[in-house]
């Protein structure tokens, strides 16, 4: 391989290694499996970087995207439950758990820590039960129907609760993007 | 099923929290419904962002060895927009994703001839690759066949390396924006992605796959995804076989 085409999968891996490690981690727990994840993440993003339309969304949304689904695959594959299932069920008697995504953690790209407090804030600031039931369909892989078996909630509550949370994480994200670009 | 409650459905829909029926079910209400289409744009662009909100962790200093190393062994998926050298298109792609417009200026001979050398080379490795695992005593093959005659696709599953080498015949390239998934399908549970390719032009395509670790399927299936895959079928396989 020439030596342009390694730095170029090492700069992508410099850039977004630390996300994709913090959301493989968050969805699989543990750290061999994490890694396993990340190693599986770019070999993906690196067969199939010619399928990349920077039209259809960033860099970090393509990236996350594999994560996700090569993470959720996985502890499918290990007949796991995703952690943010342990943690529900943990902390099931202290009633909601604390989000999962929180923390202002430094980052070099300003613009790029702007956009993930932006997502973090935003879910953060979602009534409890609303951001638990988006949680555990992004995080846990649940669908709608498996989310109101883990809850215990009929299903209509849990389509009214993604919807509602959803909508409300679309106008802070879009109200909070107009503000920074505006002068 | 009323208008209302087909609203409801656009949420968990862009969350991947559908089952496979009401996946299906809804996409064909898509076809008709603008506003649902709009709401699950939108619900799209949220979800998409949604990874982002971890506080990034420094991984492990040793895992970037590795994620280069395990890439190497992998030859990028042929990119239909630049047919020549798919390696190479591939790291143009990359280099561009980077904006580091400035350093991709390969087009001197130079730096041709020397992307026809990496080609032959990772060409050389993966068929090396292949042949390795191939040419084992304990490896487990699969036919997959369509109904109707083409196409079709040969597995070899090396169980000690943990390889699977996919070969397809007279399979056209999937359509833009999105790629095949290989699935390993087991009794009573749900299927595993094995991983996602393409074909060439030529409808063949020769490659190698990880099967999830401790997965053994029964049988193996593949369906057309959107692009990087899904993480459940969303579609009826149209290439199906036993191990």
């Amino acid at each position: 391989m020439a030596a342009g085409d390694e730095r170029a999968l090492g700069e992508l891996y410099d850039r977004h290694g630390s996300t994709v490690y913090a959301l493989a981690r968050a969805i699989v727990g543990e750290r061999a499996d994490t890694e396993e994840v990340v190693a599986d993440t770019f070999g993906q993003a690196w067969r199939t970087a010619g399928q990349f339309d920077p039209a259809r969304g960033s860099v970090t949304a393509w990236l996350t995207t594999i994560t996700r689904t090569r993470a959720l695959d996985l502890v499918r594959a290990r007949g796991r439950r995703a952690r943010v299932l342990e943690r529900a069920a943990q902390e099931s008697d202290a009633g909601f758990a604390a989000p999962l995504a929180t923390g202002d953690a430094p980052d070099r790209d300003v613009e790029r820590q702007e956009a993930r407090q932006l997502v973090a804030h935003s879910l953060a600031d979602l009534p409890e039960a609303q951001r638990r039931v988006i949680e555990l369909a992004y995080f846990g892989g649940l669908t709608h129907s498996e989310i109101a078996a883990e809850l215990n909630e009929p299903l209509g509550t849990v389509k009214t609760r993604l919807r509602a949370g959803m909508e409300k994480l679309r106008d802070a994200l879009a109200s909070r993007a107009s503000r920074v670009a505006e002068p | 099923m009323t208008e209302h409650s087909w609203k409801e459905l656009a949420a968990p829909y862009a969350l991947g929290a559908l089952d496979r029926v009401e996946r299906a079910e809804f996409e064909r209400h898509l076809e008709t419904c603008a506003e649902c289409r709009a709401d699950v744009q939108s619900f799209h662009e949220v979800a998409g962002q949604l990874g982002q909100s971890v506080t990034p962790t420094a991984p492990p200093r040793e895992l970037r060895e590795r994620v280069l190393r395990e890439a190497r062994q992998v030859r990028p998926l042929p990119v239909r927009r630049f047919v020549v050298l798919p390696w190479a298109a591939a790291a143009a792609v990359v280099l561009a994703i980077l904006g580091g417009l400035g350093y991709w200026r390969a087009t001197n001979e130079a730096s041709t001839l020397r992307s026809s050398l990496a080609t032959a080379e990772a060409e050389r490795d993966s068929t090396r690759q292949v042949l390795a695992a191939v040419l084992d005593s304990t490896v487990a093959t699969a036919d997959l066949a369509a109904t109707g005659k083409a196409p079709s696709m040969r597995l070899y599953w090396n169980r000690g390396r943990n390889i699977v080498v996919v070969a397809t015949f007279d399979l056209p390239p999937a359509a833009a924006g999105r790629t095949y998934q290989l699935w390993a399908i087991r009794k009573g549970r749900a299927p595993v992605s094995i991983g996602v390719f393409n074909s060439s032009p030529t409808g063949r395509a020769v490659l190698t796959l990880h099967m999830p670790p401790g997965v053994q399927p029964e049988a193996s299936a593949v369906t057309e995804e959107p692009a990087y895959g899904s993480p459940q079928p969303t579609q009826q396989p149209f290439l199906v076989g036993t191990w």
